[in-house]
């Protein structure tokens, strides 16, 4: 089964702005997203929390967008839109009926050229409410809401800018001035350090146009501050362990493990590995935890991708009622030691790789998708045309590439242990109240509801 | 400093023409219906069997048999055991899946067109001939039972079951979830599992739905060759009545007291409508209005002006009988009845009032223009026709869609709000701290008080 080969122009304006543009005409849609290299790895302390308030504050207009106009004039066009920030980025994007794609265009470049222009303390006070609901709904009095924030935390160190979380600190968020805001604005937010991918039922010699219309214009910043080194050693150099007593019925475990950079192969080798391990009810862990020992309730495995310095794989697992926290904790350690000590077998492998392949193939249907990634192979590696090549690298992964990525990253002295239990007094967690079982993996904070 | 950007906004060029797919209708010679649905340029088809049993047509006693049921078909047939079943559909890159809920039954997979017939085939076996192993509907069974417990501990997943608790009466299946509640799951067997499928498995009401790049691919052929064996089983039960009665005559709030939270969970409704109900566009734009765009009066209040959620919205779900109205946010606990104010300031205003025209165009334009980009793949189109069989839809439902919404009016959308929407008997739920509301008085102008304290949830 061949995945078609996405097509694309690949160019900059004089002002630095790469965009690129991919047609495609089987749907009247088409998908806009652009990528700022800016997200919650470029804050300093005391000021975590502030890439996604800025994210937030790009929706309350600009010189000529009202407060909240971005949004009612995308959906008034028929239009789908957010935002997002994660630890290497931040993303804005609007899938359209294809005859309004002038519009996302517009739209775009004009907080791209003039947020500071409708900046108000009211607005910032206001999305400030918001945000720290969000960070209330999605983390607070969440299931097990805080586990990410903790593996970051132990498996990155304080001075390493992925210690703390994309959603920051509530104090930090309380002192975020306007002053903040515009220059965070004027230092990051620039044609130069951003991609802008358009893919669907565009005619590029318009879209072309357009992009040297509405974005020509806006200067760049010659003096983006470069980040700090970044690396880190490749293993955590010991176990840490934690008990988070939360208001949860069942108990839960959580592995993580620091782990190659998002693009190195062994990372790609870990995805892999993460569906052959708890991919779906074939997988090994899903067999021997939930149905063969039935000693939980449900298994996750999966990885986070980052570039500056190493990546996260981590696993999930909720025990049962009545069994022992232990034994979860010794079956799963021993099926991450298996794929270390013997390869996988050829069958599997083939399993994983047929997933693998109708994913990608879904994936890449949606205009949206192949914008959202064209944009993060342009600024993650410089390279859009990794789209092309990243299914054949996932195919690409040996059962040798297994074994070596599984004895280099799952290392008892390379892992965080947190174990969360249900607390034994009423009220010892006053400040989190419990959740249940989600299943959601993390994704990238939203700006929009 | 705006010259660096264009300030005229610019204006839309000529929409392309949008035609929903067309689909063709066949049967096979046992009465089962095909939908063979073209979507050219799309090789991974999305398949759909849909069986007309729902969680709605089983006994209040063994409620969540339909759920566990649609659960426990990949558990093993009369040729596979679970693992090989789960394994062949993996080395054909299909996902395979079934599910239930209030309406109906339904086993799909997604699967590269050229290996089609063969995930079919494995669709077929599990729909038709499941076995249902006492050990594995066991284990199900536990997990749904664990799955409650976590329930309890979710303020989302409480706070939405005690709101439909609390809307309809007992006798009303709506009134539980779907999947069943612990006293009902915990005497399930497998016997209750085939029972439940078996009300579903007619031929004459079961419709398989294929959509995707279907070039060179025989769907009718490739359903005579699987499909057509398929014989009535006993127990099959034609669609049932179903009660969806309200059970408030007044207001009442019901407040679930989970100390310490930080925000409060909030719920405002009533039993909705059907389905199938003739003011469907008219409804439809008003809750876009009211709860749907992000502009929408809730979101724009509570959100955009208040800062007291990260997002406000309300809606119909709208079933075979009258599924709940609700509107719906999370609130940080000091604005809680301030939040409530607004909540029910809004809902009233669009019963006393007209929407503004430029409201309505919004809504209108944001429905019509958004329903291309919802088709653009093979899953959403499969999954809508799908919902036609459901509730017995006529073909051109979806294709007549954007202009049934177009030609709603302001006083159509008055007419559904004044309808649809009924303060005097909403339930106003909540799960909260509700200690730290000023000792829960200020909540009593909303209607009579009742609070109720979860004990902790049991320890695993």
């Amino acid at each position: 089964m061949a995945i078609p080969t996405v097509r694309f122009t690949d160019e900059r304006l004089p002002n630095g702005l790469r965009y690129i543009i991919a047609e495609d005409h089987l749907a009247p849609v088409v998908g806009v997203n652009i990528w700022y290299a800016v997200g919650s790895k470029h804050e300093v302390a005391g000021k975590t929390g502030f890439a996604h308030l800025f994210e937030h504050v790009m929706f309350q207009g600009s010189a000529h967008v009202a407060k909240s106009e971005h949004i009612a004039l995308v959906q008034a066009a028929g239009g789908t839109m957010n935002g997002t920030t994660w630890l290497d980025r931040t993303n804005y994007f609007e899938t359209m009926p294809s005859h309004e794609l002038e519009l996302a265009l517009w739209l775009e470049a004009d907080r791209m050229g003039t947020l500071p222009d409708a900046l108000s303390q009211e607005n910032l006070d206001n999305q400030r409410e918001v945000v720290k609901n969000e960070k209330r709904s999605s983390y607070d009095n969440r299931p097990y809401g805080t586990w990410n924030e903790k593996l970051q935390a132990h498996l990155f160190p304080p001075e390493h800018p992925y210690h703390h979380p994309t959603i920051g600190s509530m104090a930090d968020l309380d002192a975020a001035s306007l002053d903040d805001v515009t220059t965070f604005f004027r230092t990051y937010y620039a044609p130069n350090n951003a991609v802008l991918a358009i893919v669907g039922d565009v005619d590029a010699a318009d879209a072309r146009r357009w992009v040297e219309r509405y974005f020509g214009r806006i200067p760049a910043n010659p003096a983006i501050p470069p980040l700090g080194d970044l690396s880190l050693p490749p293993t955590l150099g010991g176990e840490r362990r934690e008990i988070v007593e939360d208001r949860v019925p069942l108990p839960r475990i959580y592995l993580g493990f620091r782990a190659p950079v998002f693009g190195d192969p062994a990372f790609d080798a870990l995805e892999v590995a993460s569906q052959i391990l708890a991919g779906g009810k074939g997988s090994r862990l899903y067999r021997r935890l939930v149905r063969d020992e039935r000693v939980a309730q449900d298994v996750v495995m999966f990885t986070l991708g980052f570039i500056g310095g190493a990546s996260i794989a981590a696993g999930w697992a909720t025990v049962r009622p009545g069994v022992e926290i232990e034994r979860v904790e010794a079956i799963f350690h021993d099926e991450l030691d298996r794929l270390a000590r013997e390869p996988v077998t050829d069958d599997e492998l083939a399993r994983a790789r047929a997933l693998v392949e109708t994913d990608e193939l879904g994936a890449l249907q949606r205009v949206e998708e192949r914008a959202d990634r064209l944009a993060m192979f342009a600024t993650l590696f410089d390279d859009p045309e990794l789209i092309n090549r990243m299914l054949d690298r996932f195919l690409a992964v040996t059962p040798a590439a297994i074994q070596a990525a599984a004895t280099a990253v799952f290392r008892p002295d390379n892992r965080v242990v947190l174990t969360y239990v249900p607390v034994t007094a009423p009220g010892d967690a006053a400040a989190l109240d419990a959740a249940a079982l989600d299943g959601d993996e993390p994704t990238a904070d939203e700006a929009a509801a | 400093m705006s010259e660096i950007v264009v300030a005229t906004r610019p204006t839309p060029g000529d929409p392309r023409p949008y035609l929903f797919p067309t689909f063709e209708r066949s049967r096979l010679s046992n009465g089962l219906t095909v939908i063979a649905v073209p979507i050219p340029g799309r090789p991974l088809v999305t398949a759909t069997i849909v069986l007309r049993n729902g969680a709605v047509d089983e006994a209040a006693t063994h409620a969540g048999a339909t759920v566990l049921a649609a659960r426990a078909l990949s558990e093993g047939t009369k040729r596979f055991d679970a693992i090989a079943l789960v394994e062949a559909a993996e080395r054909l890159g299909a996902s395979i899946h079934a599910e239930a809920g209030w309406d109906s039954m339904s086993a799909g997979v997604e699967v590269p067109a050229a290996r089609l017939e063969p995930a079919l085939d494995l669709l077929a076996e599990m729909v038709a001939e499941p076995t249902f192993p006492p050990p594995e509907v066991d284990r199900l069974r536990d997990e749904r039972l664990n799955d409650l417990l976590q329930a309890r501990a979710d303020p989302r997943r409480r706070v939405d079951e005690a709101f439909v608790d609390t809307i309809y009466t007992a006798d009303s299946p709506y009134h539980r979830p779907a999947a069943g509640l612990r006293g009902t799951v915990e005497p399930l067997a497998a016997d209750d599992l085939r029972k439940a499928w078996a009300r579903g498995m007619d031929p004459g009401r079961i419709t398989l739905v294929v959509g995707g790049d279907l070039d060179g691919v025989d769907v009718a052929g490739i359903a005579e060759r699987l499909f057509a064996g398929w014989r009535t089983a006993p127990g099959v039960v034609g669609a049932s009545s179903i009660v969806a009665e309200a059970a408030l005559t007044s207001r009442l709030v019901r407040f679930i007291h989970r100390p310490g939270a930080v925000q409060t969970e909030i719920r405002i409704g009533h039993p909705g409508v059907p389905r199938r109900t003739p003011d469907y566009p008219a409804i439809s734009v008003m809750s876009t209005i009211l709860g749907g765009l992000f502009n929408s009066r809730l979101n724009r209040n509570l959100r955009e002006a208040k800062g007291y959620t990260y997002g406000a919205g309300a809606g119909f779900d709208m079933r075979r009988a009258a599924g709940p109205f609700v509107a719906r946010a999370a609130v940080n606990t000091e604005v809680t009845v301030p939040a409530i104010r607004e909540m029910l300031l809004e809902l009233d205003r669009m019963r006393t009032e007209p929407v503004a025209d430029d409201e309505l165009r919004a809504a209108r334009d944001f429905l019509i223009g958004v329903f291309p980009l919802r088709f653009e793949t093979p899953g959403p189109v499969v999954g809508s026709i799908a919902g036609l069989v459901v509730h017995d839809l006529p073909d051109d439902e979806l294709s007549t869609y954007r202009a049934r919404i177009e030609a709603v009016s302001r006083e159509d959308v008055w007419a559904a709000a004044r309808e649809r929407i009924d303060l005097e008997r909403a339930g106003i739920v909540l799960v909260g701290d509700a200690d730290a509301i000023e000792g829960g008085a200020p909540l009593e102008e909303f209607g009579p008080l009742e609070v109720l304290r979860d004990q902790d949830p049991p320890s695993g």
